[in-house]
């Protein structure tokens, strides 16, 4: 809906501060804070005037500068070459493929590997942001034991005596993990536990899927996970589940999905959420209930579609349905159409509403088309009954002995505390974490992991596809992996590499037939990443419905408390990765904090505004966070993200620059965030991220969020406007019936073919030049932190944020247009430098640091920039970025990620995109020194490459067959704000979705 | 301001100016500008010996310049290549010939002082066996040639272009010990590429961009 959108409440409702904020670009204290400096001017030209001098004074020849070579290099290195390395990322369990760029020994840049049959060349912030996390220098150099350094031979000996007592005793002994999809590892535990009279691995994930486990184990007779075909799916119903954004694989799950909305052909998406996720924000059809009504709605398509199959569920009452039947009818009609094509997904964690979703599929006819149970996913193994039965036996005092691994129970159980006690109770515990973190803390001996670029290992995340992990570069503490760390307590101590490659031979090689040599398939397979081998079928019985029983019933509540996981912190593992806290929130816009959604109503109705501190309270567990005004959100529910107030966060007090009035990130002795786990529950059967009947009070204070949502507005206010009252439209959109009967609806005002340049800027070779498909592109922001990772983009800090001062190079601006009813359509923008052909910003740099490229960039020379910055002020897309300060790494050890072919800026210089010039360079020169011209796809800037939805293309506008020029032509091409005749070299392709006109 | 002090400010800028514009007068170079820098280097390393005499081909050491940015300092294995057989210049060795027919004796190995330093920094005796207790020592090279950080200059554009290594290095094949001859500034660089852009390269016609993000990015 042109014309409508709007970046924010704010700016819906006309507040007076946010309407200044197109006025006022830059304002020099935020409108949160009043009054002004007492540094005047001419205080702070005398001042310049001493520190120019003295800077005069300290003038001396440059250091000298060494080379010092290798003596022996390595066959394939040539120093100043970057070298790609395929692996797997090991963030979370999804176990998307990786390319790791390795230059002069160090993985600087994480790519997805086009190659691989999941991922598909896609990453999302995660990943991108891992190999920041490498670098951290808080991760553990050694072996703790009692709290104390220890050294591996010490600590070994400890934990194998205790070992002898156990087994002599016959104690049982658990190895508590999360998800590990590694064959390998998972055969090793298994044979370590197998050593003890009475020993078990238990697995959970704090972000659970334990239910929809739970629920293919009653249908099908497999506790599996199936695998869930987004690209064969062309009418999706998702119940609560954001696959887009968080939940199991979501990359791969993005890749899918857009793969069937390439037009004319549109995926038909209805979200049913009681919050706005990202997924919701991109469906097609979004219906807005409550979270114990999801289930309730659920029962109602599935009561009806057995009907309509003949076999009736054996509940013939049910509370009434929550939304319209009209709605309902649509739904059932559409997926009844799209039998066999169709997918159905729920996000709740409870066992009753998956096997509805199973009852469902299998009477759509899915099973063995959009859902594979037979080779199913081993992304999420979490059993969440398993893990309560092992807490309770832990505080009978039974279990003797507990090895944790990737888990944090302490942290994100709801009953952390409990888990803290039981572990008391129990002879040796020990943890595997990189960091002291919650839980490990508490353990007797940590015996820290590598970093997974740091060591070999292997996954199959999903049956018959199998990944090695190798490692780039070797590792950076005394830190050992987990398979060798249980060799050495076996008796048998082997190096990583020994292990996995004894193991591939005897259970993987023999699982393929293309290779005759060993070797051969497993160079072949490290080379490329992965394997496609056989995988013997899941035996599942037919589909049993008999065990359609319970009905997840309403709780009626005034408020209900939601509680969901972020893209970027998920279940808080990586906390301690600055880049993923300082990326906006794809749908608030906010960074650096947790908060509490409320639904503009529901404010209005309590008189609740943005940063109002509110407490939540349910029972003994309460936590004060401030309040945050979400569009789209259901009108009861109050939702908060898990991952927040982790251990060890409070390193970030020193995050940003450190100056007179700047303020911490982190108060002094706090967190980034509180943690919301503990209002998380488990009723017995699965763990559930929903509470009832919580209370929600004012606390009368108030605290600021860092936004990113207000600033850097392409609207003109109204007063503004002048004899043009139209909105400038900046994201258009249509529905998939008008485009197709006229492919250019939604498009609002043509360029203005007038213009005062002379056309006497030929482009003889190359104009670069990018499209982006705003159908596509879901919003997730893995381009911002691959931007980050590849251009050396600083982190700034909450503080610096707040002051409207961050950095990111590329941004995703959100828009919401009024759909009634209290929802919201939403549809993302991708904004970069436009690159314009007549730039606003040239014209007026009064020292010629930013100018014209004869390919048509616009360069910007930050050694020659003096910071007027008058160029961010004549920018209309506000893409420039200023250096206020130097912004250093917080932890030094972080320097080691920096990409050495883009300078590091200084302060008082402007900055931008430059569509990644560096790479340009380079393919360049790599194209000549092969002696062949350059070809279209041979450039791509790091936001097209980590695009999980390939909705960036970049290319050479003047070559007609490139990707660029095709979406050129295409008839949802425009440019946003064109009427300026900028001539800007970046173009976008009108969002179609497939929703009723209105 | 009285006439004076404008006086002396302007005598002060003239002197300034003599300086900055006539640089061979004063010797004065503007920050940044390295001309004529030629420091000692650990091992004094002829390049008239090696790329003058012998006609070492540069590619054969600085194998990096046709692939990467860097044309980079050879590692000593490349060094081995030859000094694993060559112990010391032919004078030194006909010289100890001589003296060995004269005193009716067999040869001694000679070990010129220089690549000595070679053998030690790979750990190796005068017989070319690795002794353990010595340390493997890379060497640090001072580099002559530096360009302010903010500048990328790819070393493989130029020489896969046909670009002589001379061109911006000097004769180097006539220095006992390198010394940078050219200020490399960036009217340097310009210069030459407005001209090749104007009159090819060997014959060829090349375009050599004057963009700005060429180097700077």
């Amino acid at each position: 809906m042109p014309g409508n959108d709007r970046k924010s409440l704010e700016e819906r409702d006309g507040d007076p501060d946010f309407l200044r904020g197109p006025e006022d670009e830059f304002p020099e204290v935020p409108a949160t804070e009043g009054g002004r400096t007492g540094f005047s001017r001419r205080s702070f030209l005398k001042a310049a005037g001493f520190a120019t001098a003295g800077a005069l004074m300290g003038c001396k020849p440059a250091p000298l500068k060494k080379a010092i070579p290798y003596l022996i290099p390595a066959e394939e290195i040539t120093p100043g070459r970057a070298y790609w390395y395929a692996s797997m990322c090991g963030a979370c369990p999804a176990g998307c493929g990786i390319l790791i760029k390795n230059r002069d020994g160090r993985p600087i840049k994480l790519e997805g590997n086009p190659a691989h049959p999941l991922a598909r060349g896609g990453l999302c912030v995660v990943g991108q942001a891992a190999v920041l996390g490498l670098y951290d220098s808080q991760r553990l150099k050694a072996p703790v034991s009692g709290g104390k350094e220890s050294s591996w031979p010490a600590v070994d000996e400890a934990i194998r005596g205790r070992l002898k007592k156990i087994r002599a005793s016959r104690g049982k002994v658990r190895f508590l993990t999360g998800t590990i999809t590694s064959p390998t590892a998972r055969r090793m535990i298994s044979s370590f536990m197998a050593s003890f009279a009475d020993g078990k691995q238990v697995v959970y994930d704090a972000l659970s899927a334990s239910a929809i486990l739970d629920a293919h184990e009653a249908s099908h007779g497999a506790r599996v996970l199936p695998r869930y075909l987004f690209d064969r799916a062309d009418c999706i119903v998702s119940f609560d589940a954001d696959f887009l954004g968080t939940w199991i694989s979501p990359v791969e799950y993005t890749a899918g999905y857009t793969a069937k909305r390439a037009l004319p052909a549109l995926s038909h998406h209805t979200q049913i959420e009681s919050r706005l996720s990202l997924t919701g924000s991109n469906a097609d059809k979004r219906i807005r209930v409550g979270p114990s009504d999801i289930g309730l709605v659920l029962a109602h398509l599935a009561r009806r579609l057995a009907e309509d199959a003949g076999s009736p569920l054996s509940f013939r009452t049910l509370p009434p349905l929550p939304i319209d039947t009209g709605a309902l009818n649509e739904m059932i009609e559409r997926l009844l159409s799209n039998r066999g094509k169709s997918l159905v997904v729920s996000g709740l964690n409870d066992v009753d509403a998956q096997r509805l979703v199973n009852l469902v599929n299998h009477i759509l006819g899915n099973y063995g088309t959009t859902l594979d149970v037979k080779r199913p996913s081993y992304q999420k193994q979490g059993n969440d009954r398993d893990l309560y039965a092992l807490l309770d036996d832990m505080e009978s005092g039974e279990v003797a002995g507990i090895f944790l691994h990737g888990v944090n129970p302490v942290y994100d159980l709801p009953d952390g505390t409990r888990f803290a006690a039981a572990m008391k109770k129990v002879g040796l515990v020990v943890g595997f974490a990189e960091r002291s973190d919650e839980t490990a803390s508490l353990a007797h001996h940590i015996c820290p992991e590598h970093h997974f670029l740091e060591s070999w290992s292997d996954a199959e995340p999903v049956a018959g596809i199998l990944t090695i992990t190798q490692p780039a570069i070797r590792p950076l503490g005394g830190t050992r992996s987990l398979m060798e760390s249980i060799s050495a307590w076996m008796g048998t101590p082997k190096a990583d590499y020994d292990l996995l490659r004894e193991a591939w031979r005897s259970s993987v090689f023999t699982r393929q037939t293309l290779e005759r040599s060993y070797q051969a398939f497993w160079d072949k397979t490290v080379h490329d990443g992965y394997a496609m081998v056989g995988a013997t079928p899941v035996g599942t019985h037919p589909f049993s419905s008999s065990v359609m029983k319970g009905v997840p019933g309403p709780r009626p509540a005034e408020w209900t408390l939601v509680l969901y996981a972020k893209i970027g912190l998920l279940d808080g593992r990586h906390a301690h990765n600055p880049w993923l806290q300082e990326l906006p929130d794809p749908i608030s816009k906010i960074t650096w904090d947790n908060y509490v959604n409320v639904s503009p109503a529901t404010a209005a109705r309590f008189g609740i505004s943005d940063g109002d501190v509110l407490r939540i309270a349910a029972g003994s567990v309460a936590v004060e966070l401030p309040a945050h005004v979400q569009p789209g959100q259901h009108d009861a529910v109050a939702s908060i993200a898990l991952g927040y107030g982790r251990k060890g966060t409070d390193r970030f007090a020193n995050v940003g620059p450190q100056w007179l009035e700047g303020r911490p990130t982190v108060p002094e002795g706090g967190l980034v965030g509180k943690n919301a786990a503990p209002f998380r529950g488990f009723d017995g059967r699965s763990i559930q991220d929903w509470k009832p009947g919580v209370t929600v009070t004012r606390t009368g204070r108030r605290y600021d969020l860092a936004s990113a949502q207000t600033y850097h507005s392409l609207s003109v206010p109204e007063r503004m406007r002048g004899a043009n009252p139209e909105p400038r439209p900046i994201v258009q959109e249509a529905t998939l019936d008008a485009f197709l009967k006229n492919p250019a609806a939604g498009a609002t005002r043509g360029e203005d073919p007038a213009s005062l340049w002379p056309e006497d800027h030929k482009y003889t070779g190359a104009r670069w030049g990018m499209a982006i498909d705003l159908s596509a592109c879901t919003g997730c922001g893995a381009c911002v932190v691959a931007c980050q990772a590849e251009n050396n983009v600083p982190v700034v800090g909450k503080d610096e944020v707040r002051r409207r001062r961050e950095m990111h190079w590329i941004r995703i601006d959100r828009y919401y247009a009024e759909r009634g009813n209290g929802d919201v359509g939403v549809v993302f923008q991708p904004v970069m430098c436009h690159q314009c052909g007549n730039a606003p910003c040239e014209t007026v740099c009064p020292v010629l640091a930013t100018v014209h490229s004869s390919e048509g960039l616009n360069q910007q020379v930050y050694n020659r920039c003096v910071g007027t910055r008058y160029c961010a002020n004549n920018c209309p897309y506000k893409v420039r970025r200023f250096n206020w300060f130097d912004y250093p790494h917080e932890d030094k050890l972080q320097n080691m990620v920096l990409n050495p072919d883009v300078t590091i800026r200084s302060r008082g210089i402007m900055e931008k995109c430059t569509f990644c010039v560096q790479r340009i360079q380079e393919a360049k020169a790599e194209a000549r020194r092969q002696g062949r011209t350059l070809m279209d796809g041979d450039v791509q800037p790091a936001c097209m490459q980590s695009c999980p939805a390939k909705a960036i293309a970049f290319g050479n506008a003047n070559d007609p067959e490139s990707t660029v020029s095709k979406r050129k032509r295409d008839p949802r091409w425009y440019r946003v704000l064109a009427e300026l005749n900028v001539d800007p070299s970046v173009g976008y392709l009108r969002v179609i979705r497939n929703r009723e006109e209105g | 301001m009285n006439t004076r002090a404008i006086t002396n400010l302007l005598l002060v800028g003239i002197g300034l100016g003599i300086l900055v514009l006539f640089p061979k007068i004063s010797g004065f170079h503007l920050p940044g500008n390295q001309k004529d820098y030629s420091p000692v280097q650990p091992i004094a390393f002829s390049h008239r010996l090696h790329a003058g005499e012998l006609s070492v081909p540069c590619i054969y050491c600085h194998y990096g310049a046709e692939r990467s940015r860097h044309a980079g300092v050879p590692s000593f294995s490349v060094c081995m290549n030859c000094h694993r057989f060559v112990t010391a210049t032919f004078g030194a060795v006909r010289a100890e010939d001589e003296l060995a027919q004269k005193e009716k004796r067999d040869p001694r190995r000679v070990v010129s002082p220089e690549i000595l330093k070679i053998y030690d920094a790979m750990g190796l005796d005068e017989s070319m066996k690795r002794d353990p207790s010595k340390p493997l020592t890379p060497v640090s090279w001072i580099k002559v040639h530096n360009l302010p950080d903010f500048v990328y200059f790819d070393h493989r554009r130029h020489v896969n272009v046909g670009v002589e290594c001379q061109r911006c290095h000097g004769p180097v094949e006539t220095m006992e010990r390198v010394t940078q001859v050219l200020d490399l500034s960036m009217g340097f660089c310009v210069n030459c590429h407005r001209d090749i852009t104007k009159n090819g390269l060997n014959g060829k016609s090349v375009n050599a961009s004057i963009d700005c993000g060429g180097c700077h990015y």
